[in-house]
């Protein structure tokens, strides 16, 4: 009902407008304190005994979780190696995923409804269904221990539902455009990377930020194929920066936030284009 | 020499035919209007000159070349789209300028042409808008000088009045004529409506379910069609048409008649109402447009005729009155196969 | 441009699947060539205590915590729909817990549930005395009791329903105004409306997120059990299939008997997705799409 002038007496929308502001506060009031807590507990004095109530502000302040976590659990070391793994994943995972739904929309109808029913397949396994031959396959190649199992998953897209985004974004766009571009004699790469891509940028930027925030936050393939503390990404050196000392909570809090902050604050950044759209 | 040969070609659209053994040439310099309906094949022609769809059989040459199999990019023809397929993300110059870049024409000269192009089409003051700023108009004049940046042997042009208001298309026809006649280019100019082939073409080929129906000058389409169809999809409202042994005897020297079943065929300007005798038919409704008036009349055996009468002698609705047309005015059908009958 | 999909979806999904499919039959440790088993691995599965609390765990958590996260993410979607000053900001805060990585996420919990240190028994003992909550009980010890362990990992889903809600949010949104208009012009309620009105509208959306969750829900307990509750309290609380599939494997070496038991899941994937595929179709039917 927005931009609409209702009826005669504003009274009603005006009341409902307050109701829906008050439920957004509830909403809010219950998502934000669990992160709240998340900084709050980051930045408690290691080694003091519990408070008898909980705080917000700790008292007193103290940012000893964050040097203890940065000297003990080698986190600068796994900082550099998540990314190290994004700069490399997420440029081809959107690259993979833009060329496969790209080319699904110009392909044959046939040839596209296998692979985009064997993408909805893929889709549904869960991923923990597949790490025991996963890591078979990959110990097989010799590539265990190494980054590149935690890199492989780029050429799915990452996700098979990027491709299958792409693949929509682009089917949406006119058929004539296409045919225009076969009058110039634009080569399908051509067509992706010089009419595709650039009509398609905000698919691009969503799918980027939503790669990124999968591929920094991936726990599942490093535990599995990487035991080389060197190689260790962010979340495998926080899982054994909280094996050291499970009870000194500010430290590997401290790590959380770090590993957290990155993630959030690209999700915040690209959350508008799906979220907002249409408002 | 000619500058487009369709050589009986056909074209399928998954299981169905869309186009039976299509024969037209067009000459060098020469527009073409294909014309008809929806669903005759109209686009599909100008797709496979295009080499967007393959042929199931026959040729296509274009300036002598035989291009049945070569790929679009290939031809040397150009396209106007019925929604104009400008690309968004580019600036109208950069868009006039799209096929030259890509086929590596250096960048300043792919410019200064798009300019003229720009130009040439009049729409020079808008090169650095896109096309999301311009209006319908504007769309259509930077998809014509798209077009013409080429210098193709070819232009395609798919409807591209149609999605222009009634005023703007009335202009645009005439700038495109003007065009035409200017650069002097082979064109194939798709529609359906009738009035932009007779005002636009050289002349016309009438396509009906995938076969050429006739092709000829507009005069030649509107003066002697070919068959029923023809008759009645050029002209509004369409050609009346009558049993040649029915109640309506035209006036005049009468021709001599084969012995079979045939049509009389004669356009709503040619009835005379008020005839002092002629066959009685009652008036169901007038449409007064201006000037003219079109009486819808039903004779005393039930077929519907309609006429046209200067506004201000229009007949009263429920009215009786009595109609005549000449011999002169006629067209003669044979009814089995509704081709012209010229006795 | 293709090719490079196609490989991963061979590589790191049909391939593996198949591998499964071998191994499920075999022993394997890694060290030695994998010896033919037969169907052994699947009859000691029946017989494993573990692996039938595993399975029981899975099937309680998505019978549990489905609903609730659908029917949560359902409340989020149509309380947030529509425009009004703070409805925007509360719409990016109800997916930011689904952004926070999912091991850092479990850390954040592991503290949070503490049973001394953590903030919700430190709320729950707020005016109480010697550690008892107000009302003169012992707040729960959320990591060391059963029931209190599962409930926990539930709570934990709670927050992170962001995808299901995106979805259900522009659902709601695509719902025709006028069919809203007609219904005000009737004079019907809000109960009604939502009754009678939003809930057929959008029941194949929500049919289908859910069976989706369902699987999903296979691959979200891991890192809860796996970092917060450690499969326990004893005996396997919270031992879920997917926590099962990784111990048999990782920590055990039994990658044949591992393989068998993800085969138990990718079997239930399958059922899932068949009751995803038959709804899809009675829908199709019934709005004639």
């Amino acid at each position: 009902m927005r931009g609409r002038t209702r009826g005669p007496s504003p009274l009603p929308e005006r009341a409902a407008r307050l109701w829906r502001t008050l439920g957004a506060a509830f909403v809010i009031l219950v998502f934000v304190p669990p992160l709240l807590l998340l900084v709050a507990g980051s930045l408690t004095e290691p080694g003091l005994p519990p408070a008898p109530t909980p705080q917000l502000v700790p008292d007193p302040l103290s940012t000893t979780g964050y040097e203890r976590a940065l000297d003990l659990g080698g986190l600068l070391r796994a900082s550099l190696n998540s990314v190290l793994v994004a700069v490399v994943a997420v440029p081809l995972s959107v690259l993979v995923a833009s060329l496969a739904g790209f080319a699904l929309a110009r392909l044959a109808p046939r040839v596209t409804a296998v692979v985009v029913a064997a993408s909805l397949v893929a889709l549904m396994v869960p991923a923990t269904a597949l790490f025991v031959p996963r890591f078979a396959i990959f110990r097989f190649l010799g590539l265990t221990d190494t980054l590149v199992p935690l890199i492989a998953p780029a050429l799915l897209g990452t996700s098979p539902l990027y491709v299958l985004v792409y693949y929509l974004a682009f089917r949406a766009l006119p058929a004539e455009l296409y045919d225009a571009c076969l009058v110039e004699d634009l080569s399908p790469l051509r067509t992706w990377w010089r009419v595709g891509l650039p009509l398609v940028r905000p698919v691009t930027a969503g799918l980027t930020a939503l790669t990124f925030v999968l591929t920094w936050s991936n726990f599942l393939d490093p535990l599995i194929y990487v035991y080389d503390r060197n190689l260790f990404t962010l979340p495998l050196a926080l899982r054994s920066l909280s094996l050291l000392d499970p009870t000194n909570f500010p430290v590997f809090l401290a790590g959380a936030v770090i590993a957290t902050v990155p993630a959030l604050v690209v999700f915040a950044l690209a959350q508008r284009r799906f979220l907002h759209h249409g408002d | 020499m000619s500058g487009l040969v369709l050589d009986g070609v056909s074209a399928a659209y998954r299981d169905t035919t869309v186009l039976h053994e299509v024969r037209l040439t067009v000459s060098r310099g020469e527009l073409l209007v294909v014309l008809g309906p929806s669903g005759a094949g109209k686009s599909t022609v100008l797709r496979v000159v295009a080499g967007l769809e393959p042929v199931t059989a026959g040729r296509v040459h274009i300036a002598g070349r035989d291009v049945t199999e070569a790929r679009p990019g290939r031809r040397n023809v150009s396209m106007v789209f019925q929604s104009y397929a400008l690309f968004p993300h580019l600036t109208v110059v950069e868009n006039i300028a799209f096929g030259l870049e890509v086929r590596d024409t250096p960048r300043g000269e792919a410019r200064q042409r798009a300019r003229a192009a720009a130009e040439t089409v009049g729409c020079a003051g808008l090169l650095d808008r896109r096309p999301g700023q311009l209006s319908g108009g504007e769309r259509q004049r930077v998809a014509l000088a798209r077009a013409l940046v080429r210098e193709p042997d070819v232009f395609l042009l798919d409807e591209p009045l149609s999605n222009l208001d009634l005023a703007l298309r009335a202009e645009m026809r005439a700038e495109l004529r003007a065009l035409h006649d200017r650069i002097g280019a082979t064109m194939v100019h798709v529609t359906h409506d009738q009035t932009e082939a007779l005002v636009l073409a050289d002349r016309i080929a009438v396509l009906r379910d995938g076969r050429v129906e006739q092709v000829g000058t507009p005069d030649e389409i509107w003066r002697t069609p070919a068959s029923t169809f023809v008759a009645r999809f050029v002209g509004s409202p369409a050609m009346n048409l009558l049993p040649a042994d029915g109640p309506l005897r035209p006036g005049g020297e009468a021709p001599t008649l084969p012995d079979e079943p045939l049509e009389i065929g004669f356009r709503p300007e040619a009835v005379i109402l008020d005839a002092a005798e002629g066959t009685p038919a009652t008036v169901d409704r007038v449409e007064v447009i201006g000037e003219d008036a079109y009486a819808y009349l039903t004779l005393s055996a039930g077929q519907p005729v309609v006429a046209r009468v200067p506004a201000v002698r229009r007949p009263e609705r429920g009215a009786t009155v009595r109609l005549d047309v000449r011999w002169a005015d006629t067209h003669l059908f044979h009814v089995a196969s509704g081709r012209r009958c010229d006795p | 441009m293709l090719t490079p999909y196609l490989v991963g979806l061979l590589v790191l999904v049909l391939l593996p699947a198949l591998v499964t499919l071998g191994m499920a039959f075999t022993d394997y440790d890694l060290l030695r060539p994998p010896s033919w088993a037969g169907l052994d691995n699947f009859t000691a599965l029946v017989d494993d205590p573990i692996f039938r609390v595993a399975l029981l765990n899975s099937v309680v958590f998505a019978l549990v915590a489905v609903p609730l996260r659908v029917l949560l993410a359902l409340g989020l979607a149509l309380l947030l729909h529509r425009r009004a000053p703070g409805v925007g900001t509360a719409r990016t805060v109800a997916l930011l817990p689904t952004a926070v990585p999912e091991i850092a996420y479990g850390l954040l919990w592991l503290w949070l549930f503490n049973p001394l240190y953590g903030p919700i028994n430190q709320l729950l003992r707020v005016g109480g005395e010697h550690g008892l909550t107000a009302l003169g009980r012992t707040p729960p010890q959320w990591l060391t009791d059963p029931t209190s362990a599962r409930a926990g990992i539930i709570l934990m889903s709670l927050f992170t329903v962001g995808e299901t809600f995106v979805v259900l949010l522009a659902a709601r949104r695509a719902l025709p105004r006028d069919v809203y208009e007609m219904a005000a012009v009737e004079d019907a309620t809000g109960w009604d409306v939502f009754r009678r009105i939003t809930l057929p509208l959008m029941a194949p959306v929500l049919a289908l997120l859910a069976v989706r969750d369902a699987v999903a829900s296979l691959h979200f307990t891991f890192v809860p059990a796996f970092v917060v509750t450690d499969g326990g309290p004893p005996p396997y609380a919270t031992t879920y299939l997917s926590l099962f599939v990784y111990q048999t494997g990782f920590e055990y070496l039994r990658y044949g008997y591992a393989a068998a038991a993800t085969l138990v899941m990718m079997l239930l994937t399958l059922a899932a997705v068949l009751v995803q595929w038959r709804l899809i179709r009675r829908y199709r039917r019934f709005y004639q799409l």
